[in-house]
């Protein structure tokens, strides 16, 4: 397919099928010092391409280190749930976790351990919600039934209020018992 | 796995692990296609800083959207649209005056070649010089069709444009630097 370039060439001929016929040695081109003239400059610019394409600029020694930091980087990031919104803001579950640990330690013989947070199925931007498994150490005889209650309360209300996120899972596991 | 074995995974199979979350399997695919990418964006950039920073924001992006491609085949066609891009974008956003601040592109290690050989580099120098006249589109369709020998029809994806403007700009390309390298005749 030719294609009509504004390098039009004082015989009528342009540039590009200059290029189309370059190795072929028509009568025109033959004798067109025009069409001539365009050819050897393509020679050369033919030339110096197949020069560039030999060429071998080599990235620097460490941009594959610096690649996969940023990919390791960004996978570590990745481990956080939606915040209310447009779901653009995030927060990571470490985060989370340490505002959930600090409600329930506010519960007089309750010591928050492990707190793993993920995002629920249902979770979407607008409505985010987590999942939750609390591992918690209480203190012996000072700790009653309705004390889970009140660290399930205050999780669930922590959740809400202090970070924007629906709790709809709440494992409550006692880890240890210390003694009183 | 060897460092061999990994040498002789194929591509689709890399970008299937990859997804899966193996990142040794993704720093293989990297180490396999820097140098391509690398190259691809100094020519179309002309500076090896924006260059480097292209490629390492490519191969992060491609990382995250592993997901979106839904053949893992097409990974090497999907890497030279995405860095042809991004090297458009740091262009467009490039000040005007800052194109005088161009590396002298890579002229790698002192080339100490003799007679013949000088020439050739000459011209090459000479060509990399003429690239930086064409516009950034005309530069990346040039680059990838006469250089890295892709299709129109991928490049027009890259560029965002059809196929026939595509050629259009590359006639124009080949027309302009045909003239600047006239003195080489």
């Amino acid at each position: 397919m030719a294609v009509t370039s504004d390098y039009v060439l004082p015989c009528g001929r342009d540039v590009e099928e200059v290029w189309e016929a370059i190795d072929l040695s028509g009568e025109h081109m033959r004798s067109c010092p025009h069409c001539g003239a365009v050819r050897e400059s393509l020679l050369v610019l033919r030339e110096a391409t197949a020069e560039m394409v030999r060429e071998e600029v080599e990235p620097p020694f460490d941009l594959v280190s610096r690649v996969m930091s940023a990919v390791r980087a960004d996978v570590r990031r990745s481990d956080v749930v939606p915040l209310p919104g447009d779901g653009l803001a995030r927060i990571s579950t470490r985060a989370v976790a340490a505002v959930l640990r600090y409600a329930a330690d506010g519960v007089d013989g309750v010591r928050a351990r492990g707190c793993r947070v993920v995002e629920a199925p249902e979770s979407t931007g607008m409505d985010p919600v987590i999942e939750v498994e609390l591992s918690i150490a209480i203190t012996a005889g000072q700790v009653t039934h309705q004390a889970y209650d009140e660290v399930r309360r205050r999780v669930l209300a922590a959740a809400s209020a202090r970070i924007g996120v629906r709790l709809a899972r709440l494992d409550l596991v006692v880890s240890d018992v210390l003694e009183g | 796995m060897s460092v061999a074995e990994a040498a002789a995974l194929d591509d689709a199979t890399l970008v299937a692990r990859s997804r899966d979350g193996d990142m040794r399997a993704y720093e293989q695919l990297v180490r396999r296609y820097q140098g391509p990418m690398y190259r691809l964006a100094l020519r179309i950039v002309g500076s090896t800083g924006d260059a480097e920073d292209a490629v390492q924001d490519v191969f992060l992006t491609a990382w995250r959207r592993l997901g979106q491609l839904n053949d893992d085949r097409a990974f090497i066609g999907w890497l030279y649209r995405t860095t042809t891009n991004q090297c458009l974008n740091v262009l467009r956003k490039r000040k005007p005056h800052a194109d005088t601040e161009l590396d002298e592109h890579e002229s790698p290690a002192p080339r100490t070649r003799p007679d013949r050989a000088v020439e050739v580099n000459a011209q090459l120098d000479a060509l990399q010089a003429a690239l930086r006249g064409l516009t950034p589109e005309q530069r990346a369709c040039w680059v990838l069709r006469e250089v890295h020998g892709r299709s129109y029809d991928e490049i027009a994806e890259a560029i965002g444009t059809t196929q026939q403007s595509v050629r259009g700009r590359l006639a124009r390309a080949r027309a302009q630097l045909a003239e600047v390298m006239a003195p080489w005749r």
